[in-house]
């Protein structure tokens, strides 16, 4: 049961990512990809989640919390050159 | 006893996935529908947070029997998570506003007008 409702959100996520991906390639702006760009990212870790149940293995656990821990960088990175013009 | 806590166990992972999903691809709907950058920011909040905790949490009770190490790094992933994702979202609103992105025709009222310095837009943001 397990298995078939993993399946079913994986699909569901693809779908997630595709809109996000539709998002980075039409949005009028920088900021727009941005924003649907952080979006991606998380959409990204939880099919990561997904597939653990769904394997049954915590192998690739891992990567979701160093995900999470650094995921946020490019973002914020991109929204000071944004704003600035310049990161540092 | 214990094939009764298995079976609870598999539909409360289910429901968690389910529910993640669910506010995953409303966000997507969002990106794809909202007019203008702040809306879709709002949309994009719910995955950030929401989503990813409620898809974190699954893995966290599937394997919460077998390897207690998974659901430790699990909760940790999510306390990251909230950490650090409303500093991202707070400098990307920053940068919207502070370039003078568009709002959507019938907003009303812009209560920061008065706070914030902002420049003239261009593609990149750049003065």
């Amino acid at each position: 049961m397990v298995a078939a409702v993993a399946t079913c959100c994986l699909l569901a996520l693809f779908g997630a990512a595709a809109m996000c991906v539709y998002r980075i390639a039409r949005g009028p702006r920088a900021v727009d990809r941005a924003v649907a760009f952080d979006t991606l990212s998380a959409v990204i870790i939880g099919m990561i989640c997904v597939l653990c149940v769904l394997w049954g293995s915590p192998l690739y656990f891992d990567a979701v919390w160093i995900l999470t821990l650094v995921g946020f960088i490019g973002s914020a990175a991109i929204a000071k050159y944004l704003a600035q013009g310049r990161i540092f | 006893m214990a094939g009764a806590v298995s079976l609870f166990a598999n539909l409360v992972v289910a429901a968690l996935m389910l529910a993640g999903t669910f506010f995953m691809v409303v966000t997507g709907i969002g990106l794809i529908r909202f007019p203008d950058v702040y809306t879709r920011m709002h949309a994009a909040g719910k995955a950030g947070t929401l989503g990813i905790a409620l898809l974190i949490l699954a893995p966290t009770v599937y394997f919460v029997t077998t390897d207690v190490s998974v659901s430790v790094r699990g909760v940790l992933a999510i306390v990251f998570q909230f950490l650090t994702t409303p500093g991202a979202t707070y400098l990307l609103a920053h940068a919207s506003y502070a370039t003078s992105q568009p709002t959507h025709e019938r907003t009303e009222l812009d209560e920061l007008e008065a706070f914030l310095p902002t420049y003239p837009s261009d593609e990149f943001g750049e003065e």
